[in-house]
């Protein structure tokens, strides 16, 4: 039996898993999970809204109606009408087109972001819980270090070493967010690595990174992916507020932040649409990524449930 | 508390050294990394475009000399407790121009957090009280919508609605440090509430999981058992262990906060400290940019430390001598 699940079914408090015989507990423990998640309607909400937005995403040429780049002689800040469904901006460009644009370039630089930030916050997570001593103490320290300061003061002394830009943004936003990962990471290496299979896997002879790939990381996948979804969230309103600033993706290219400070502008003369509906996308998307990294957490770890 | 907990807070106390000089080696390498000269940015641009001139102005900047050399000058100043003098911001000493700005960013922090907690301590043993009732399920969905919601957006559709359409509040905050005071509370209302509201969301949403954690508990069910009433079982019983975990998540919110200050002080103009470190950064005034993020570095390393100390003071359970 996974050490998991006998982890979770030890110290659950949810009769539902207790109950059946522990030989069973591998399959129906995934269907239970799967149970769980799609029982929860707010996170099935959010999944939904998640999956809809990287569609749109990807299918951003198509759906679009307009380049999200022409200028449109005469059509400088226009609201809402039936040829520009949400308006368009102080340069006369289709609003719609460059949210949903705008959506393609957030969601990439989240998504990249989070990769950059789970592979380091991993792998030094990892080194730290499984070797202890030394490593851990400079590792953690490094974190303590990069945590006492608050994240978008190091955003923008960071962002300013390069060109601001897409690239730029995800770099540094994948540099500061790893140390939060890297802590949970060897939490959960320490926890595991004191439990039986792992003495049983040195016994017949497995080498630290065997133990470390084939046998831990397995057991805190859960626990790292749900971490993965909640950064998902933050790393967006990172960008946001780094490119509202005028630090991260640099106009011509949309994204939802950049929107903001453009139609910031423009929201004296009374353009509201040009900044409500790009907070809007921000505010939904970071919504549907909390409630579904929430119910997963929910799904994957009856400890944690709180609903 | 345990005796060797002065033991423990002494050591954690020592250890701070090393981190704040590894915080400044980092803020060091990170600021003289980035392109752009001080020097340039201070003057003006036919000053720029004379090489001498520049030459000049970076050597009484003491930017001529190697790196080391002036991290070692700044930390050796620094340790006689001088931060030096900005480079642009009327070239006042940066200690002074952190004096007249802390205030006015404490103030407002100070205000959104205690109304934050106020607010969210009751909503949460309430929700707790009455789990998956109408009142928690509002309360669940209301702060996932606290959480996720963007307060830069907020601050900015307020700022249109209330402020220019409505007229009824001032916009930003020019004239805010004149104002009286019945006339000043005005300029506080749309930046406290916008800090304010992630401050509910996300207290609410962890007192409430903290009191249910400890309502489940065999003393609190003993206690009703032996026929105490509800209130009593609740707020003299529960609450006192359910606050216990709140003290150390304030603490951990206080970098959050200090960052939360940089974005909101621009868009409503508040003469504070994260506007000072926005516009510092930008300006390339490294004196500034040092001084700032060092002391936030301390303000969070005590906090942290201060957090543990009142945990182990409330909680006797929690030991640190380990």
């Amino acid at each position: 039996m996974d050490s998991r699940q006998a982890f979770a079914s030890a110290v659950s408090d949810s009769p539902s898993l207790t109950s059946p015989a522990l030989e069973d507990l591998p399959r129906r423990r995934k269907w239970t999970t799967v149970r769980r998640f799609a029982e929860n309607r707010l996170a099935v909400a959010g999944l939904v809204v998640v999956i809809l937005l990287y569609l749109s995403a990807i299918a951003a040429p198509w759906i679009s109606r307009y380049p999200y780049d022409e200028i449109y002689a005469g059509m400088r800040s226009k609201p809402p009408s039936a040829e520009h469904w949400l308006g368009t901006d102080r340069n006369g460009r289709d609003l719609y087109a460059r949210l949903i644009k705008g959506g393609q370039v957030s969601l990439a630089a989240g998504f990249a972001s989070v990769a950059i930030i789970m592979t380091i916050g991993v792998a030094l997570g990892a080194l730290s819980g499984f070797f202890g001593g030394i490593v851990d103490g400079i590792i953690m320290r490094a974190t303590d270090v990069l945590l006492s300061v608050p994240q978008i003061l190091l955003l923008i002394t960071a962002a300013s070493l390069f060109q601001p830009g897409l690239k730029t943004t995800v770099i540094v936003i994948g540099l500061t967010s790893w140390p939060g990962a890297a802590r949970l990471v060897r939490g959960q290496f320490l926890a595991l690595k004191g439990q039986e299979f792992v003495t049983a896997a040195r016994a017949i002879g497995a080498g630290p990174l065997r133990i470390m790939l084939r046998h831990l990381f397995p057991n805190a996948l859960a626990v790292i992916i749900v971490e993965a979804t909640l950064w998902l969230s933050y790393a967006i309103i990172l960008e946001a507020s780094l490119s509202y600033l005028g630090l991260g993706v640099t106009i011509p290219t949309p994204s939802w932040g950049n929107m903001l400070q453009d139609g910031q502008r423009e929201l004296i003369r009374g353009a509201w649409w040009q900044t409500f509906f790009p907070g809007m996308a921000i505010f939904l998307t970071v919504l549907s990524f909390n409630l579904m990294g929430d119910g997963l957490r929910d799904a994957l770890d009856p400890r944690h449930r709180r609903r | 508390m345990q005796s060797g907990t002065w033991a423990y807070l002494t050591r954690r106390a020592i250890f701070l050294v090393p981190l704040l000089i590894g915080l400044s080696i980092l803020m060091f390498a990170l600021i003289h990394a980035a392109p752009g000269d001080p020097a340039l940015a201070m003057m003006g641009e036919r000053a720029a475009a004379n090489p001498q001139y520049v030459e000049q102005v970076r050597k009484n900047l003491g930017l001529d000399k190697p790196l080391p050399v002036q991290y070692f000058i700044w930390m050796r100043n620094l340790l006689q407790g001088d931060f030096g003098t900005a480079y642009t911001f009327g070239n006042k000493p940066v200690l002074d121009l952190i004096g007249e700005r802390f205030w006015s960013t404490i103030q407002l922090q100070a205000i959104s957090l205690f109304l934050g907690i106020a607010i969210a301590v009751p909503v949460g043993i309430i929700s707790a009280t009455r789990q998956y009732s109408l009142l928690d399920n509002t309360v669940t969905v209301g702060s996932f919508l606290g959480l996720a919601l963007p307060n830069f957006w907020l601050a900015l559709l307020l700022q249109i609605w209330i402020g220019v359409k409505l007229g009824w509040l001032p916009v930003i905050s020019t004239g805010q440090a004149n104002a009286e005071f019945p006339e000043r509370i005005k300029y506080f209302i749309m930046p406290v509430l916008v800090l304010t509201l992630p401050n509910i969301a996300y207290f609410a949403r962890f007192m409430r999981s903290s009191m249910l954690e400890v309502v489940n508990q065999d003393y609190v069910t003993v206690a009703r058992a032996k026929g105490l009433d509800h209130r009593a079982v609740i707020y003299s019983h529960a609450l006192r262990n359910a606050l216990i975990p709140m003290v150390t998540v304030i603490g951990l919110q206080l970098p959050r906060i200090l960052g939360g200050a940089v974005i909101i002080e621009q868009i409503f103009a508040w003469p504070g400290l994260g506007d000072l470190a926005y516009k510092a950064i930008g300006q390339r005034d490294y004196p500034v940019i040092l001084a700032v993020t060092m002391l936030s570095g301390v303000a969070v390393m005590v906090v942290n430390l201060l957090t543990d100390l009142v945990y182990c003071l409330v909680d006797p359970r929690v030991s640190l001598t380990s």
